[in-house]
């Protein structure tokens, strides 16, 4: 480990130790209980990555670190349990709250904690559980090899930072470098990758919140507010994270960017947050420190998988962070590929790990679950944006069909949560909110004789948007329904070609 | 995305070309904002001082003479005045007396209607007919086909007196009163101002009320019973009601049959909707002991009066009291006269006031403007989905909403710092605040003073001649450019971008609104001024209307660097610093000139009276809209809060005054 050679052989190479890659390299390693195969996980950054990440992991992704034993770790590095979201309509407002609680799913609590900590917790855990992972730091992904057949077999790293290149060889590589993904690129997989936005996330020592161990979503903002713990003392108190959501055209840049804050975002939070939010940004303005800054992607899922080549996390498609659901989704893929890496286990070695029946298995699952959430996410994002009378409508009927049923919030939040994911659900709960748009629509909640012209207009505004999103909801349910109607038509063939050949 | 965005005037200018200007509270806190800024707040405290105080206060909106007169009128039956009070509105009246005999209107030509009403209050106050000056006016409404052909206030009043017959008054049948508010033709569908004049107008009509006032007699043309036969008996001649036209005799046939069938006897529904009247106008009386200004309040009171209610009715009292706050100083040609203004203080104006005169580390400066929020329930919520907040017109009122109030306020309220205490009412006020204003746009992407729907009243469609009067102002007319751009451009101060849609909608109609030859060149210059800051805010530079805003707004520019006195220099150059982004030569040729002309401003007053007197060099930059029939008055914080903005604007980009 401590000199490279020419060309190394390791069965998988992983590009990017942040949290999909610690608990991909984790997966596998669990996978492989004879320690026979070779890992390398590689990141461009020393230590965690500057940026400011994830960091809300719901009680799916939560079970996912548990079962790979990351989560005791975490916890007692100061990670926060987080009971589920509640969402105020406004500062002083409706409050809805989608505990987790009232979901089918076992695990009823989340976890969130500082994103440099999770990182940093995870890599230790991997190099100290984990013999066959190679964790390299200040590594980064150069060029990817092929062969004849255009197959990946291996990457060109470079040293960071003297620029020194080398070569690896790996029956599979793994990007999981997230959202702007190195892998994915130089792999020429084909992503509308597009910058819909920007976080910026600020420190909120001991902030009193509505709901101190929820994800608190405020709404009336020009965009929507999320609060949440990302660490408990000893002592229990919370820490928490604050971020407010930028359009693509940013308002403003430096110091003029701060004024923007405080008179865009920090009146319409709920007191006394908002005294405490203005405190934030004084004091980040008077240390002269950056805002931290982020974009916000959205990467509608492309092909997880080429001949030796899986993409996971943020690399496989993410979206807007409003449900926070990124996290949990990278630990999936993870998980996932370590179930197809256990699955390849008793597999004599010599030939690959991971095999392109493994790969497309892999493919087949994730790309059932991943543009689920992302319909939803984008869904969710406009409607809690409101920037026209559509997506206003589709928040008030999001609010009243919530209020109204217990039943409603429980089966939403599960598929929020990712715990759900029959189509079935997403089809009925998707309707059931188009009607409940329709419904509020007609039916203003102050103006005791609003024009009818006024409720006309706003029932077209809902009724297009419900239509407009219809496709995709539609996609959606085909991309669940579709490798099981494929699988059933190859099982089919099989049956047909034994039959024919027995005959 | 833009360095400079999110600052005024910088929506998204090209990097290399300006550099950021500093905000108003960086210009305060970094000492920058020098004498003159400071003596220039100092006029605004003693302002704020002068207008808020309980004994004679000064008046912030001056009207025309109409309510003055009215009050004088109606004080044969309420005996309310002193008879201080009496000779020195009475004073004023005739202070503004034109030499020719007309009162004028804000355009400089002799007004019919106000010439009558003048006359007659000065009759009423002893003036002899048959002076000179009497009767100068007297020709004037001679010349405009005497006083019964004036508008529809005069002839309320002299059916009131008894010179003419209350059916030269358009009828209104009392049923309307019970349709229910939904209904097109219902009362709550005209504007709330006409709604407070209607109803009394219609307990009066009912009862046939009668006023014995000194006789106006020689203001009305009459002519002799037989053409050409002089010594015969004389009878007036009527006025026409409807418009000329097909619609308009149909209109007329149809008012006819409408009277007639009035002498049918209707039993219970009529009693039923002339209760209905009176227990609205019990129900509207507003804390403040007025109903939605000065000239509803005095026909309410006239109202009840007549409908039996004793001298020391409680609701009768507060309405007097209410019309007695709503007087105050202003000075004529050096003299002091009590005036009688339209409204108590202007929320708008005081907050403008508010906005330079005081310190933001002091709480208590500004609490008192956020307590004047409206919490409860009102009749503009009728069309309005939103819940309650912004603020009324005038401080203590409860029941209408004043979305330019409710702007000023919002600009007022920018002063206070995050740590303040006051800051966490201060952003609860201004999210209310937020949503109200966008609640109130019309379908056509304007946006409502007082109450959706105010300026679409499917009653004043009809060629009624008085029909204007049931609506706010036309639907395109500048006070809707003006309420649209402010709301525009404080929803940008609070975050909002084009990427909404309601923002998209209002610029969208300010577009259609101003496109055309000549249209902006129409608008006055305080419009011009909220027009720039609006376009400023939301409109990258290029855009045709933000370009076409500035060349006409540069045009106007005189050879001195003025624009045409103090206040339309300031308006102006407040204009081109939020257009240009910065200090050109022409912003910095007119800065000059309006430091020349702050060298005559005199010492902020002691508190014994105005220091800016009704000079009408600068009446003109001062006209605001006024509320019903007296169509302006004149703001006179907006002289202080003009120039102030103007001087810390030329301070924040780096220049001298």
């Amino acid at each position: 480990m401590t000199s490279d050679p020419a060309e190394t052989h390791y069965d998988v190479l992983i590009i990017g130790a942040g949290m999909s890659g610690c608990a991909a390299a984790r997966a596998l390693a669990v996978a492989d209980p004879e320690q026979r195969r070779r890992i390398l996980l590689i990141d461009r950054h020393r230590g965690a990555a500057p940026r400011f990440a994830g960091e809300f992991i719901h009680p799916r992704g939560a079970q996912v670190l548990d079962d790979l034993d990351f989560l005791g770790p975490l916890l007692r590095a100061g990670a926060a349990a987080v009971d589920g979201f509640t969402v105020l309509e406004r500062a002083d407002g409706r409050c809805v709250e989608l505990p987790y609680r009232e979901t089918a799913y076992p695990r009823k609590r989340g976890v969130a904690i500082h994103h440099k900590t999770l990182v940093q917790v995870m890599r230790a855990v991997v190099r100290d559980t984990c013999p066959q992972v190679e964790l390299r730091e200040g590594v980064a992904l150069h060029e990817l090899l092929r062969d004849e057949t255009g197959r990946v077999v291996g990457a060109r790293l470079e040293r960071r930072p003297r620029g020194e290149l080398f070569t690896v060889r790996a029956d599979v590589v793994v990007g999981a470098d997230g959202k702007a993904s190195a892998t994915r690129k130089l792999a020429g997989i084909a992503g509308e990758r597009e910058i819909i936005g920007y976080t910026v996330g600020f420190l909120l020592p001991r902030a009193r919140v509505p709901s101190p161990t929820h994800g608190n979503v405020i709404l009336g903002a020009r965009g929507p507010v999320l609060v949440y713990p990302i660490q408990q003392d000893p002592d229990g108190a919370l820490h928490y994270r604050l971020t407010m959501d930028l359009p693509r055209e940013l308002p403003a840049r430096g110091r003029a960017l701060t004024r923007y804050l405080e008179r865009a975002f920090v009146p319409f939070l709920p007191s006394p947050l908002a005294g405490q939010t203005a405190q934030a940004i004084a004091d980040a303005s008077a240390a002269g420190r950056k805002l931290e800054l982020a974009p916000t992607v959205n990467l509608p899922a492309p092909s997880a998988t080429l001949p030796g080549l899986a993409l996971i996390g943020d690399a496989a498609g993410c979206s807007h962070p409003i449900t926070a659901s990124g996290m949990t989704m990278g630990l999936r893929d993870a998980e996932l590929l370590g179930r197809e890496a256990a699955r390849s286990h008793g597999r004599a070695h010599g030939g690959p790990w991971l095999d392109d029946l493994a790969l497309a298995r892999y493919r087949a699952t994730h790309d059932r679950y991943v543009p689920t959430r992302q319909v939803l996410a984008d869904a969710i994002y406009e409607a809690f944006r409101g920037e026209d009378e559509g997506a206003r409508m589709i928040q008030r009927a999001l609010f009243e069909y919530w209020i109204a049923s217990p039943t409603a919030r429980a089966r939403s939040m599960a598929l929020l949560s990712c715990a759900e994911g029959r189509p079935s659900v997403f089809l009925s709960e998707y309707l059931r909110a188009a009607r409940h748009a329709v419904r509020t629509s007609l039916l203003p909640r102050h103006a005791s004789h609003f024009p009818v012209s006024d409720r006309v207009r706003q029932v077209y505004s809902a009724a297009a948007l419900a239509r407009g999103k219809l496709g995709r909801a539609l996609g959606v349910v085909w991309s669940q329904l579709r490798p099981d109607l494929s699988g059933s038509f190859n099982g089919t063939l099989d049956s047909l070609a034994r039959v024919t050949r027995l005959g | 995305m833009h360095p400079e965005s999110g600052k005024e005037g910088s929506g998204a200018r090209p990097q290399e070309s300006k550099r950021d200007p500093l905000s108003r509270e960086q210009v305060r806190a970094a000492g920058l904002e020098g004498p003159v800024v400071q003596a220039l707040r100092a006029h605004a405290s003693a302002w704020l001082r002068a207008a808020t105080r309980t004994e004679q206060p000064w008046l912030l909106h001056v009207p025309d003479i109409g309510v003055a007169c009215e009050v004088l009128l109606a004080d044969r039956l309420l005996r309310d005045l002193t008879p201080d009070e009496r000779a020195s509105l009475h004073a004023w009246i005739r202070a503004h007396q034109h030499e020719s005999g007309a009162w004028l209107d804000t355009r400089g030509r002799p007004d019919h209607s106000l010439t009558v009403m003048g006359w007659w209050a000065c009759a009423e106050c002893g003036d002899d007919p048959a002076s000179p000056r009497m009767v100068r006016a007297a020709r004037v409404v001679h010349e405009f086909g005497g006083a019964q052909r004036a508008n529809y206030t005069v002839r309320l009043w002299l059916a009131l007196a008894g010179h003419i017959p209350w059916s030269w008054l358009p009828s209104m049948p009392a049923e309307l009163w019970l349709l229910p508010t939904a209904a097109p033709v219902s009362p709550s569908r005209i504007a709330p101002w006409a709604r407070g004049l209607m109803t009394p107008l219609l307990l009066l009509t009912e009862t046939r009320a009668r006023l014995h006032l000194v006789s106006a007699e020689p203001l009305l043309l009459t002519r002799p019973t037989e053409p050409g036969r002089q010594d015969q008996e004389r009878v007036m001649i009527p006025p026409r009601l409807f418009r000329p036209g097909l619609v308009g005799d149909l209109m007329l046939a149809f008012d006819s049959a409408l009277k007639l069938a009035k002498k049918i006897p209707r039993g219970p529904i009529r009693r039923l909707a002339l209760g209905q009247a009176r227990a609205w106008i019990t129900q509207t009386q507003q804390p403040h002991g007025g109903w939605f200004s000065a000239r509803p309040t005095l026909l309410c009171v006239i109202a009840l009066r007549v409908m039996g209610a004793p001298y020391d009715d409680t609701r009768i009292r507060r309405g007097l009291d209410y019309l007695r706050r709503a007087r105050g100083l202003t000075r004529v040609d050096g003299t002091l006269h009590l005036a009688q203004g339209l409204t108590t203080a202007p929320t708008a104006a005081l907050a403008a006031l508010a906005t330079y005169a005081t310190d933001p580390r002091r709480v208590d400066d500004l609490r008192w403007l956020i307590s004047g929020e409206l919490r409860e329930r009102g009749e503009w919520q009728r069309r309005t989905n939103a819940s309650a907040g912004g603020w009324p017109h005038e401080q203590d009122a409860r029941r209408y909403l004043d979305i330019k109030s409710t702007c000023a306020v919002l600009d007022a309220l920018r002063a206070v710092e995050p740590s303040s205490p006051l800051a966490p009412e201060a952003w609860a006020a201004t999210r209310r605040a937020s949503e109200i204003v966008l609640a109130m746009q019309e379908p056509d992407g304007s946006f409502a003073r007082f109450e959706r729907g105010e300026s679409d009243v499917w009653m004043a469609r009809l060629p009624w001649r008085d029909a204007s009067i049931l609506a706010a102002g036309p639907r395109f007319d500048r006070e809707r450019v003006q309420v649209t751009a402010m709301v525009l451009h404080q929803l940008a101060r609070l975050g909002w971008k084009q990427g909404d849609d309601r923002v998209a909608r209002g610029l969208a109609w300010l577009e259609r609104r101003c496109e055309g030859p000549g249209v902006l060149a129409a608008l006055d210059l305080l419009t011009l001024r909220e027009l720039a800051l609006c376009c400023a805010a939301l409109l990258a530079p290029g855009h045709p209307l933000r370009s076409r805003l500035e060349r006409t707004i540069r045009a106007r520019q005189r050879e001195r660097g003025d624009f045409g006195g103090p206040v339309a220099t300031a308006l102006a150059l407040r204009a081109l610093l939020a257009l240009h982004g910065s200090l050109c030569v022409q912003s910095e040729r007119a800065a000059r000139s309006l430091g020349e002309s702050l060298r005559a401003l005199p010492p902020a007053p002691s508190g014994a009276g105005p220091e800016v007197s009704e000079d009408p060099v600068v009446l003109d930059s001062l006209r605001v809209p006024g509320l019903g029939l007296s169509l302006h008055a004149h703001d006179f914080a907006l002289a202080v809060k003009a120039i102030t903005d103007a001087a810390l604007a030329v301070k924040r980009h780096g220049g001298t005054i």
